[in-house]
């Protein structure tokens, strides 16, 4: 009994709208998890449900074994929502000790300075008086407090300036070197390879890849052929060929997904388009990414 | 057990930083009596009944208003700022955080009412006996209830400056037609027919005779226990139509 969380066919609907569409993954104990997908693809909503905050339209989410509400559950897990939060009236230090109290076993406040960075000026600080950079640390320390086994963070990075960006991944480092179950939301491609030892891909509420990132590396870029061409030229006679995976114009130039690129070359000048400046590219990774997830390429 | 006590002192701590809990409840309520019973009214027979009557209304307005505003507003910060959000994903049960609001604001309660009957005692010299002293500050301890209760349903509002400015209204409302400010023989027979039924002019008439060396009318207890009964039910009700996510 390895599986920390269990996610089964789950499915949410708002209003009108499918947020998150039959979504199904396990994730075992120490694994170091990046939920990647761009702005809307349904991070947030499925992260909700595993931390029990909404319930599913349909199918069934386990931690533990259990239902996320249960209070065996609450105890063990840790969570940075991407809404950072913090109570008024009250210093941080005031606050960790709150958050302390509902934990059975929770770190001291020492190792949580040790930990998020938070300095001796901030636990004297009212919450009200923060900066946003203080109160991400304090919530991050806010989702160590109760040393959980799994923690989940929802876009922990964004509004993080390069240091402190830095000092969050090492600790997490540190945290999955103990053995901790980690689960944290992105919308960079690059952050979740340096971080996660496996990518969910997500993309319109579902999941388009997963696996390690090399492997969601190599499924995502794609060779491609790219050239220049009279704009009034018809590229029909393109379109009829199976090798060619995806076509589509982006800045004066036209770019040809395929996997084969030696029979591209043939095609274009068999078909005699009038194709000037060819490139034949290995796909950059950031690009194939932002093809995949992104909507703002323009067809032919 | 230990969690309860810290979420208890937690929020008795941040009420008593709160400017506007120390203003409304407080300071006002105090400011308030001193004017009315020494700058204006100065021909009223019998003085010191005024005086002792008028530190009840004060002593209510300020309860009054702690309950309805303090809490609503607070409650309605919380959820709208995430936080509440942030502690059901901890192990924090439901119960254990609404008593602590609960005990936290009565423990306010006791404060404010040790507070502004001392200020009476010190401003007019207002004398009554130790059980009339213990027995109006229950009165107003308990009666505080249906207005916590409705803290409760302002609480319930999504926007921080709708549940102030509503919550403002209808204590500013329900203090000046409940008799708080001015005795209600001053008011109109028709405003006096209908403050008979407010749960304002219920709490403070009760404490009124207490000081009068009465004991309240059950008629007071029974509209009061309805209003709790009505508006638990009230949020109770609206709190598992917002639930439906
Ligand atoms: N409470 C809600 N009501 C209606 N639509 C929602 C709600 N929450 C999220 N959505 C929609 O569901 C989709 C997924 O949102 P979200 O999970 O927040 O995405 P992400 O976190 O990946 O940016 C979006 O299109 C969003 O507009
Ligand atoms: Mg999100």
């Amino acid at each position: 009994m390895n599986e920390i969380v269990t996610v089964n066919n789950v499915t949410k609907s708002f209003q009108h709208k499918k947020a998150v569409d039959d979504v199904s993954f396990s994730i075992s104990k120490g694994e170091v998890v990046a939920i990647l997908g761009p702005n809307g693809a349904g991070k947030t909503t499925t992260i909700s449900m595993i931390l029990g905050l909404l319930k599913p339209t349909s199918g069934e989410v386990r931690l533990f074994n259990l239902l996320p509400h249960e209070k065996q559950v609450r105890e063990k897990i840790g969570t940075m929502l991407q809404e950072v939060s913090v109570m008024q009236g009250l210093k941080v230090n005031e606050i960790l000790e709150l958050i302390r109290s509902y934990y059975p076993q929770p770190l001291s406040i020492q190792e949580l300075i040790a930990l998020t960075g938070l300095t001796p000026q901030d636990l004297k600080t009212r919450a009200e008086k923060l900066s946003g950079g203080q109160k991400r640390r304090l919530s991050f320390a806010l989702a160590l407090a109760g040393n959980p086994e799994l923690i989940i963070f929802d876009e922990p990075t964004v509004g993080m300036d390069i240091t402190s960006r830095k000092r969050f991944w090492q600790t997490v480092r540190t945290l999955a070197d103990q053995g901790k179950t980690i689960i944290f939301s992105t919308h960079y491609l690059q952050e979740a390879d340096d971080a996660a030892d496996r990518i969910l891909l997500f993309k319109d509420g579902a999941i388009a890849a997963d696996g390690t990132p090399a492997q969601i590396k190599a499924s995502i870029t794609k060779q491609s052929v790219s050239f220049v061409v009279d704009p009034e030229k018809s590229l029909e006679k393109l379109y009829q060929h199976s090798e060619i995976t995806d076509i589509f114009r982006k800045n004066n130039r036209v770019y040809i997904h395929t996997d084969n690129t030696d029979r591209i070359l043939e095609l274009l000048f068999q078909e005699r388009i009038g194709a000037r400046d060819i490139q034949i590219e290995r796909g950059k990774l950031e690009e194939a990414f932002e093809q995949l997830t992104g909507e703002s390429k323009e067809a032919i | 057990m230990k969690t309860f006590q810290i979420q208890c002192k937690v929020e008795i701590i941040r009420i008593l930083r709160n400017r506007y809990f120390v203003f409304w409840s407080l300071v006002m309520p105090i400011i308030f009596y001193y004017v009315f019973t020494n700058l204006v009214n100065s021909n009223i027979p019998n003085k010191s009944e005024w005086q002792a009557h008028y530190l009840m209304s004060m002593t209510v307005f300020s309860v009054m208003g702690s309950s309805m505003m303090t809490l609503g507003i607070r409650l309605v910060q919380e959820r709208s700022q995430g936080w509440s959000t942030f502690l059901r994903t901890t192990p924090l049960s439901n119960t254990v955080y609404f008593a602590a609001q609960m005990v936290g604001q009565s423990v306010i309660h006791v404060f404010s009412i040790v507070i502004i009957f001392i200020a009476g005692a010190l401003i007019n010299d207002v004398s009554l006996t130790v059980l009339e002293w213990i027995m109006s500050g229950l009165w107003i301890l308990l009666g505080s209830l249906p207005f916590l209760a409705l803290g409760t349903l302002i609480g319930l509002m999504k926007k921080v400056e709708t549940a102030a400015g509503v919550s403002n209204v209808l204590y500013m409302v329900l203090a000046v037609s409940g008799g708080l400010w001015m005795p209600l023989e001053v008011m109109p027979k028709m405003m006096q027919a209908i403050a008979k039924w407010l749960p304002s002019y219920n709490f403070g008439s009760g404490a009124w005779e207490i000081v009068r060396g009465g004991l309240p009318d059950w008629k007071n207890m029974m509209l009061l226990i309805a209003y709790l009964v009505l508006f638990m039910l009230l949020s109770n009700y609206i709190r598992r139509k917002q639930e439906v996510v």
